[in-house]
């Protein structure tokens, strides 16, 4: 009986054509990612291997949601065929076996379910053989596959996965015999996905967030996050650990389901819970039948009429449904799940910003709002023919175009309540909060801008989308296709117009500071365009839409005529012809008025320049001496204009006889220089070359001027540059100048599409020498272009804005409606500053002759005063331990949030309105992060504003990884207890460990860091740290005092990672020695592991604790190949008096030289926790195992 | 008086059925009775003059109404009463009815009230206007069906197979409607039901397989008929002989034992007895011509 139903099942379905295009679709999807550089689908960058065990994994487990979606088509149809068909009570009452059937058609659904999957093992073992012939992607770029790659991720993902979501959905389907039902099951699983992994996104919850995700996706990425690339190109997910836990579990809860729903199903129908109008038998006098008098009129009002009433039964349809109530339910537990989330940033809240709640409910719309509207844009359109009754409605004298815009409407009219639901609980939580800010406007604004049309167009586009196919369920992949698909489709053949892509457009993103800022203008117009986009699409629907009797899309089109009357005729030309003009207006300003260029193009430009102009690279070029400027910014207009007066100095030891520039596209560029000609001018890439009359001679000088204008025209396809905004300009000097000379920046950095244009392997930064006097000569920010200047400008903004520039300031004037302002530097500083010009409130505070100053906007004063305090500290500790601060100010300038970081110029430190102006500090005591970026920032005014790395390797180790081993000393100056370092250092640790997994060169030793983030700042941290920790913070800080004395704003040479160890040498007793090899020199990893810990009372009423410890110390190479290596280190060892491990109870240090030691110390009171390395000072890629809860031995 | 005139209407759906045969009918105000045996093409008629489905052929005017090229207006006149009646969830009778009939056109709120209630007293569901029309039995929904065909006097109205699922009083409440309004308005009447047609047509059609094998008033259908109709009890056994020796037109149950009824011009003695034809005579004559045991 089981084999009748389960090969009936695939029989049945194998013959539909469903199976067969999802199957098709999802093979594609993962055949483009593999064999496409277009597309991407996860990560396969560097040194993994496109069809990689990991990268597989990684289709696997991101398709899984995709194959929610077939799951309930599959599951629902099994479930529900008989049902449909009205052949349940004839097969109902069949001598069939009740678990033959039941358990036969639910295992028919769950392999049929999982055959599209196969898409993902199809697509890419073809991508992988096809690619490289086909010459799309290099042949180096693929790996061989193994069985256990396939057999894995298909009982790992696939099968386990399908099955969890088909229990539900069967057992749904089941029980309640609807389809709706079941796809809010579907939808239900999503929405718990998501739930469970927004609350638990941090990384303290790694453990609870790998178990809860009912497809593991998250269990894999956690298992795999700090696989190196070997690992990765190697190791397919495998039985064990929190993978196999997760689907254990998740398996177990699914069998639960089904057979709760097995032994709760019967083949007796449910007696309908119908509630039963009870006739009442009245025999009425049978009266002749006459109407009473009404008259039908067809004209304008009767079609809004009917608008109005089509509108009212769809959209109240709709709201009194129950998956309208479940889905707004759960929307609105999603957005509180958010909430309790909060808006965490390095263990700290944001304040509940208007902004910040908009975003939440931007991201909770966007893919929530746009399920709802899927869904019920088929449950709309197929309603009539569902509940039988569109043979009346369509033979009713109404126009087909108004019974759609009325769904199209309808489907607006939901969208749009959930967001003023959530819009209502985002202000209701910033209220509770005690947040009073609370901007109705910017909502409203923000509604109107973005989600509203947003909805109207998928609301139009959906039905026509459904019209056309016939077909709900094909409707609704298409639709979903359609949306999301097309951006997959046009990166591979390069299209990246917004007017292509649904819904395309510049983006929006309030700012406190800058409102909706620079991409408004053009966002509104392509939400005119889609919105008008839409209305044709729905015209088109209202055409096309056969009443009656569904035909086919020929037989659509050869009646459509029959549709056409002549106001729709109007109304599609005149909606047609307006989209025609929008649509002109906007290509006129996004292709002509303005341009782009597609990634494609513009990696063949960067090929071309670099095969062009590479033999200018590295020619003698002269350093800016001396620089002036005159800076008007324009912010309402987003123009500025610059005129920059510059003294170019020959330090090369041969004379110069051209000047090499590139000018950027954007900026309309006046070269004035004396006594030469243009001998070069290509306008491709802006290449010019000037050729001096009588060649610069070494040590001689060349004053030039450069005229810079910037003019915002129009709107552009995206965005565009935040630079120049209307509050809250933010330029820095090498925006407002053209570059000078040959710039590598501008060559293609991917090795392996530099290969596929035949490129030669890029030059890496210099290698580390203290021989070569050229490379010395350089530092790795400004590259040559200059050492160390003095800037004067004037820059004048309008009045009702301050302007910022590099220095003090000397003088401060009005003119013409234009505040003015002269600055100028009080010590010659890096050719590296920022003109910074917005509406700012400051606050300022003066310290030993140093003006403090936070400019800031007014929306933001809460962290003022902690900024200026923090900023206060940090020259406290810098001035006594580094030596003396140059300039008389420290400012530090709020930016918008465009970009959220903050920068080092000398003196100014600009800093986003997103980080630290907006983050909740009331109840923090102790070390935070705001205070940690502004005490690295500062400590920038040091390490790369007084003395920088030579542009060699290792150079960034001596401004970022001082810079935060800075801010983490002032940091441990406040800090309570050595715990709250641990907790702050855990982030560097991530950092470093995830970073390392996503190199796509080669990981180096940090004092060879080749600008590699993760090394410099995550590494960098970690290392110091435990070096101060091991040698002493004195020591360290002498080592970086004498150093600093040595090379303080020295330009010949500057100084090499090579130099600091020299001086760090002499501070490392030689017992530590061991350390300057293992931090600095090597990549050094420890694997340390707590097997035993128990403790026992002693008669000295004290507590004795025995530890069984592990530790391997681990080398590992470039790409993460591993060994281990013999130990002879200084571990810490120790107990915590709380389970919170917020109380370090005791700690010693001890010499570790074999894997495995027992340790006995004695404690005063009873233990808690004990572990190794209990202050996380080494690198281990598994902290976890360091700890254990301490057993008692009575 | 309205005309209605379907000329030589042709469909052949695409797996080959030919659903309609080159049928042609003339009608005029009062009710017109469609008879034929399930899947003869009733509906599919229906439906086509109803705007809902295309002929590949022919034509169907109303008046000066082309309904293949101008359906709309076909619509502003049209009740239908399809064979399937649904309806939403969630909406009250009295709702339904008023969508509909502001879909019909009836923009005058206060009229459109007005006529609502009055067709729901017609239908006997005053009382249950307000109650969702999904829990109503099947009758009642029927009944919200038939309303809905009555709004706003149409001047052509098509009801298949209307009185499916009624009781039998209903059933009679609702033809005396249908009498009443068809005296001044064109009434298709779709069904299976010979009863039916005798009650309240004065015209009708037979189709069978497509085609109209018969056409005209019921009561010169059974004149034709006149003096040919013969019946006679027979055995079980003994039918098989019958049905080669005689044109058989009907065989059914009467106390357990099979009555046949045959077409002759002359008495076929054998003890068979003269009998009043009946329509059902008429119906099986015309859709049994092969005298097959049916």
């Amino acid at each position: 009986m089981f084999k009748t139903f389960f090969f009936g099942e695939l029989r049945y379905s194998l013959r539909q054509p469903m199976v067969y295009i999802f199957l098709l679709i999802i093979g594609l999807l993962v055949f483009g990612a593999t064999a496409s550089d277009n597309v991407t689908i996860g990560g396969a960058v560097g040194n993994v291997y496109r069809n990689s065990p990991y990268t597989l994994g990684q289709y696997t487990s991101i398709m899984t949601l995709f194959g929610l979606l077939m799951a309930t088509a599959f599951f629902n149809y099994a479930a529900l065929r008989e049902h449909n068909h009205n052949f349940n009570e004839i097969l109902f009452t069949t001598p069939l076996g009740k678990a033959g059937y039941f358990f036969g058609r639910f295992f028919g659904a769950l392999i049929l379910g999982t055959v599209p999957m196969l898409g993902i093992f199809l697509g890419m073992i073809i991508g992988t053989y096809v690619a490289p012939v086909a010459g799309w992607v290099d042949a180096e770029r693929y790996t061989s596959f193994t069985a256990e790659m396939f057999i894995n991720n298909y009982f790992l993902f696939i099968l386990p996965n399908m099955f969890f979501a088909g229990a539900i959905i069967y057992g749904l389907a089941k029980k309640f015999k609807s389809t709706v039902i079941s796809f809010v099951g579907s939808l239900i699983i999503v929405v718990v996905y998501a739930l469970a992994g927004s609350l638990t996104s941090d990384i303290e919850n790694e453990t609870i967030a790998g178990l809860t995700d009912i497809f593991a996706i998250s269990t894999y990425d956690i298992t795999t996050k700090y696989y190196t690339s070997v690992e990765r190109n190697t190791l397919s997910p495998g039985f064990s650990g929190l993978l196999l836990y997760n689907r254990l579990l998740w398996v177990g809860i699914g069998t639960i389901i089904l057979l709760l729903s097995y032994f709760s199903f019967s083949f007796k129908e449910k007696s309908k819970k119908v509630k039963k109008t009870v006739e009442a038998k009245v025999v009425k006098p049978i009266t002749a039948f006459s109407l009473p008098k009404a008259t039908s009129s067809f004209s304008a009002k009767t079609e809004w009429l009917q608008f109005k009433s089509f509108f009212a039964v769809n959209f109240l349809s709709i709201v009194k449904s129950v998956p309208f109530k479940i889905l707004s339910l759960f929307s609105v537990i999603i957005i509180i799940g958010d909430f309790v989330a909060g808006f965490e940033y390095f263990g700290l809240k944001s304040y509940p910003l208007t902004y910040k709640m908009l975003d939440l409910i931007n991201e909770n719309a966007e893919i929530f709002v746009t399920i709802i509207v899927v869904f019920f844009s088929g449950e709309l359109v197929w309603r009539d023919r569902g509940s039988k009754i569109n043979e009346v409605i369509d033979a009713t004298p109404h126009t087909s175009f108004t019974s759609l815009a009325a769904k199209a409407i309808s489907l607006v009219g939901i969208a749009s309540i959930i967001h003023i639901v959530l819009i209502f609980f985002s202000a209701l939580y910033q209220l509770l909060n005690g947040f009073t800010r609370v901007e109705f406007d910017v909502y409203f604004l923000d509604f109107l801008y973005g989600n509203f049309p947003l909805y109207m167009v998928m609301s139009g586009i959906m039905i026509f989308v459904q019209v056309l196919l016939n077909n709900r369920y094909v409707g609704y992949f298409i639709g979903l296709l359609l949306v999301y698909g097309t951006r997959i489709v046009f990166s591979i053949i390069d299209v990246e117009s917004n007017m292509l892509l649904v819904f395309g457009g510049p983006s929006i993103r309030y700012s406190d500071m800058n409102s909706f800022g620079p991409g408004l203008k053009g966002a509104i117009w392509f939400n005119l365009y889609w919105m008008l986009f839409s209305l044709v699409c729905l015209f088109l629907a209202g055409i096309l839409w056969n009443r009656g009797l569904l035909t086919g899309l020929f037989d659509k089109i050869k009646h459509a005529k029959k549709n056409i009357s002549k106001p729709i005729i109007a109304g599609f030309a005149l909606s047609l012809a307006a989209f025609i003009t929008v649509g002109s207006y906007v290509y006129y300003n996004t292709q002509v008025l303005n341009t782009y260029r597609t990634s494609d193009v513009r990696e063949e430009l960067a090929v071309k320049y670099e095969k062009t102009y590479k033999k200018y690279d590295g020619i003698p070029m002269p350093k800016i001496t001396d620089a002036k400027y005159n800076i008007d910014i324009f912010p309402k207009e987003r123009n500025a204009k610059v005129n920059a007066k510059l003294v170019l100095t020959n330090e090369n030891e041969v004379a110069i006889d051209s000047l090499h520039f590139i000018l950027d596209d954007d900026w309309e560029t006046e070269l004035l220089i004396p006594n030469s000609t243009k001998v070069l001018y290509d306008e491709e890439f802006g290449y010019v070359i000037y050729k001096l009359e009588s060649p610069l001679q070494p040590e001689q000088s060349l004053a030039i001027e450069i005229k810079n204008s910037y003019t915002t025209k129009g709107f552009k396809n995206t965005r565009g540059s935040a630079s120049i905004v209307n509050n809250g300009t933010f330029l820095n000097n090498g925006e407002i100048l053209p570059s000078f000379g040959y710039q590598k920046g501008g060559e293609i950095s991917d090795k392996n599409t530099r290969k596929k244009y035949g490129l030669p392997p890029k030059d890496r930064t210099p290698a580390l020498s203290i021989q070569d006097t050229t490379l010395l000569r350089k530092n790795y920010i400004t590259d040559g272009t200059g050492d160390y200047i003095n800037v004067e400008s004037v820059i004048s903004t309008t009045s009702d804005q301050v302007a910022i520039a590099p220095g003090s300031l000397i003088k401060k004037w009005k003119k013409d409606g234009r505040s003015y302002y002269h600055y100028k530097l009080d010590q010659a500083s890096l050719n590296f500053y920022s003109f910074i010009s917005a509406d700012f409130k400051i606050a300022s505070r003066k310290w030993n002759g140093i003006d403090i100053e936070v400019y800031y906007d007014e929306k933001h004063p809460e962290n003022v005063e902690r900024m200026l305090d923090a900023v206060q500290r940090s020259l406290e500790y810098y001035t006594k331990n580094f030596g003396p601060y140059y300039h008389k100010q420290c400012r530090i300038i709020e930016f918008p949030r465009y970009a959220s970081f903050a920068q080092a110029f000398p003196g100014t430190m600009p800093y986003s309105e997103a980080i630290g102006f907006v983050i909740d500090l009331e109840n923090e005591t102790e070390n935070n992060v705001v205070d940690a970026v502004i005490a690295h920032e500062m400590g920038h005014q040091y390490w790369a504003h007084q003395l920088l790395g030579a542009n060699m390797q290792g150079g960034t180790m001596l401004s970022e990884s001082f810079a935060e081993y800075s801010s983490l000393m002032t940091m441990k100056g406040i800090s309570k207890t050595p715990m709250k370092m641990r907790e702050f250092l855990k982030y560097d640790h991530d950092r470093y460990l995830r970073g390392r997994t996503g190199e796509t060169e080669k990981e180096l030793p940090l004092y060879k860091v080749e600008n590699q983030g993760y090394i410099h700042y995550g590494k960098g941290s970690v290392v110091l740290y435990a070096l101060q920790d091991y040698i002493g913070e004195e020591k360290v800080n002498r080592s970086l005092r004498n150093f600093l004395a040595e090379y303080r704003y020295k330009s010949d040479p500057y100084p090499t990672s090579l130099d600091y160890l020299r001086h760090l040498k002499k501070v490392v007793p030689d017992s530590l020695n061991y350390l300057i090899t293992d931090l600095f020199k090597e990549i050094t990893l420890f694997d340390n592991r707590l097997k035993e810990a128990s403790y026992s009372k002693k008669s000295n009423g004290k507590y004795e604790v025995s530890l069984q410890i592990e530790s391997f110390k681990i080398k590992a190479d470039s790409i993460g190949n591993e060994r281990k290596v013999a130990t002879k280190d200084w571990i810490d060892v120790g107990v915590y008096a709380d389970d919170a491990e917020k109380k370090l109870l005791f700690e010693k240090r001890i010499r570790i030289d074999q894997p495995k030691m027992n340790v006995r110390f004695e404690v005063d009171t009873i233990p808690a926790k004990a572990a190794i390395d209990p202050r996380h000072l080494l690198i281990d890629r598994v902290y976890n195992d360091n700890i254990k809860r301490l057993k008692t031995t009575e | 008086m309205s005309h209605l005139s379907i000329n030589n209407l042709s469909k052949t759906y695409p797996n080959g059925v030919k659903a309609l045969d080159n049928v042609s009918i003339e009608l005029e105000n009062g009710m017109f009775g469609l008879l034929g045996p399930n899947g003869a093409g009733k509906s599919s008629l229906m439906r086509t003059i109803a705007t809902l489905q295309d002929a590949d052929t022919g034509s169907v005017t109303l008046d000066d109404i082309n309904i293949f090229t101008q359906p709309e207006e076909l619509r502003k006149v049209l009740g239908y009463l399809p064979q399937e009646f649904g309806v939403y969830p969630r909406i009250s009778a009295e709702q339904l009815l008023n969508h509909l009939a502001i879909l019909k056109g009836f923009t005058n709120g206060k009229e459109r009230k007005e006529m609502v209630k009055y067709l729901l007293d017609k239908v006997n569901l005053y009382d249950k206007r307000n109650k969702s029309v999904k829990g109503f039995s099947g009758g009642m929904k029927q009944r919200v069906g038939i309303a809905q065909a009555l709004i706003g006097n149409p001047k052509l109205i098509i009801v298949d197979e209307p009185t499916a699922g009624l009781d039998p009083s209903e059933r009679n409440r609702f033809y005396n409607l249908l009498a009443d309004v068809g005296k001044e308005v064109i009434v298709i009447l779709s069904t299976h039901i010979v009863d039916d047609v005798r009650e309240l047509c004065t015209k009708m059609a037979i189709m069978d397989q497509g085609q109209i094998v018969y056409q005209g008033a019921p009561q010169e259908s059974l004149d034709e008929l006149k003096g040919m109709v013969y019946q006679k009890i027979v055995s079980r056994d003994s039918l098989e002989e019958y049905a080669v020796n005689y044109s058989i037109i009907s065989n059914k149950m009467v106390g357990g034992q099979p009555v046949i009824h045959i077409l002759s011009e002359t008495d076929p003695g054998n003890g068979f007895e003269q009998v009043r034809p009946n329509l059902e005579d008429v119906f099986f004559s015309k859709i049994n011509t092969a005298n097959t045991l049916v």
